[in-house]
């Protein structure tokens, strides 16, 4: 039963980004079908056009085994000799790096304007 | 059939990792690290080709589209404390995103990596989908780009915690958004973890981080190319 409930709201889920492909036609923008379908969803939404129970479900489950649609690609790296070489480990060390500096200047970026924000209240 | 039994037994391998990982929570246990090394020995054994095995598994790939779209769904919940918060997402994610993008080209650079690989590198710490999207746009190829983000997201799932400890970050807000800047939806599982608010700060990091890359893949992106081929030139 509840699995029905899923395949049917991903089913609708797919009608969305069929509309995105659909608007992706007619504005020329360089995004993606899917952005657009996340967005015309979203609209949906606001303009209470759908109700939230009629996606709830679906999309609770499309984002909770989200890993699961990357395995396929990620077997796929066999098909990359360079990665399994030297050349590879250099690539996932370069990957580490940078994404340690993306997260650490993420993480204070966020921080100080909130500690700002918490020292403003507290002049108050 | 091949088709069916491909899925089944992908999403059994999936399943399996997962509980390893819940219970462990070993980082070489990683669903994308665990699982597409145990389906890389079993279909080496059954004879079947990475390509073969992408092609049967094509329809997981493919939920990729409407769980993109699903993102509506987390945003529209928390609309208030997206208005609440605009400000600091903005400026956080903008200034993330550029932060991706230099600091992998300065070290892509930095490793003489040849064009193929520099250029597909670049959008890697997006979600997949969009990603796929900036690397065709900028000329890229999306098959290695996608590889890019799954490290990526392997690698921010283990250091991101780590990178949270040792900044002494405290706000759930600034851990949500580190942790899906850095590392998209992998990040976002991770911060599932933490707490609800970390989770939704996280899911929506990956977002605006989807959105405003795609801005940087037309504006900074093809100059900072032509730049490197002048360069070498």
């Amino acid at each position: 039963m509840k699995l029905g409930v899923i395949i049917i709201q991903v089913l609708f889920l797919y009608l969305f980004l069929f509309l995105g492909a659909a608007v992706k036609e007619i504005i020329p923008l360089p995004i993606p079908a899917s952005m657009f379908g996340l967005f015309l969803l979203f609209l949906a939404l606001c303009l209470k056009m759908i109700k939230l129970e009629w996606v709830e479900k679906g999309a609770n489950w499309l984002l909770a085994e989200l890993l699961l649609f990357f395995i396929p690609s990620a077997v796929g790296v066999v098909n990359y000799d360079e990665i399994l070489s030297v050349q590879g480990a250099e690539i996932v060390g370069l990957i580490g790096v940078s994404t340690i500096i993306v997260m650490g200047m993420t993480a204070l970026t966020a921080e100080k304007i909130m500690g700002r924000k918490g020292g403003k209240q507290q002049w108050r | 059939m091949e088709m069916i039994l491909v899925i089944i037994l992908t999403y059994l391998i999936y399943r399996l990792s997962k509980t390893a990982y819940g219970k462990w929570s070993f980082p070489l246990f990683h669903p994308l690290l665990l699982a597409p090394i145990l389906l890389i020995f079993l279909i080496f054994m059954v004879d079947m080709s990475a390509t073969q095995y992408m092609h049967n598994s094509k329809w997981l790939t493919n939920l990729l589209g409407p769980a993109t779209v699903a993102f509506a769904v987390p945003i529209y919940k928390n609309l208030a404390i997206i208005k609440k918060y605009i400000g600091t997402i903005i400026v956080s994610i903008t200034f993330g995103t550029l932060v991706a993008i230099f600091s992998t080209f300065g070290l892509s650079k930095l490793l003489h990596l040849k064009y193929d690989f520099l250029i597909s590198i670049l959008p890697r710490s997006i979600t997949t989908p969009i990603a796929i999207e900036v690397s065709k746009e900028i000329g890229g190829l999306p098959t290695l780009t996608t590889v890019f983000v799954i490290i990526t997201g392997v690698i921010g799932g283990i250091v991101g915690p780590t990178v949270i400890k040792s900044l002494a970050i405290k706000t759930p807000i600034a851990k949500g958004l580190a942790l899906g800047m850095g590392a998209h939806g992998v990040g976002t599982n991770k911060a599932m973890e933490y707490g609800k608010q970390e989770a939704t700060f996280s899911s929506l990091a990956m977002i605006f981080a989807a959105l405003i890359t795609l801005i940087w893949g037309a504006v900074i992106i093809p100059p900072l190319m032509n730049m490197n081929i002048h360069h070498i030139l």
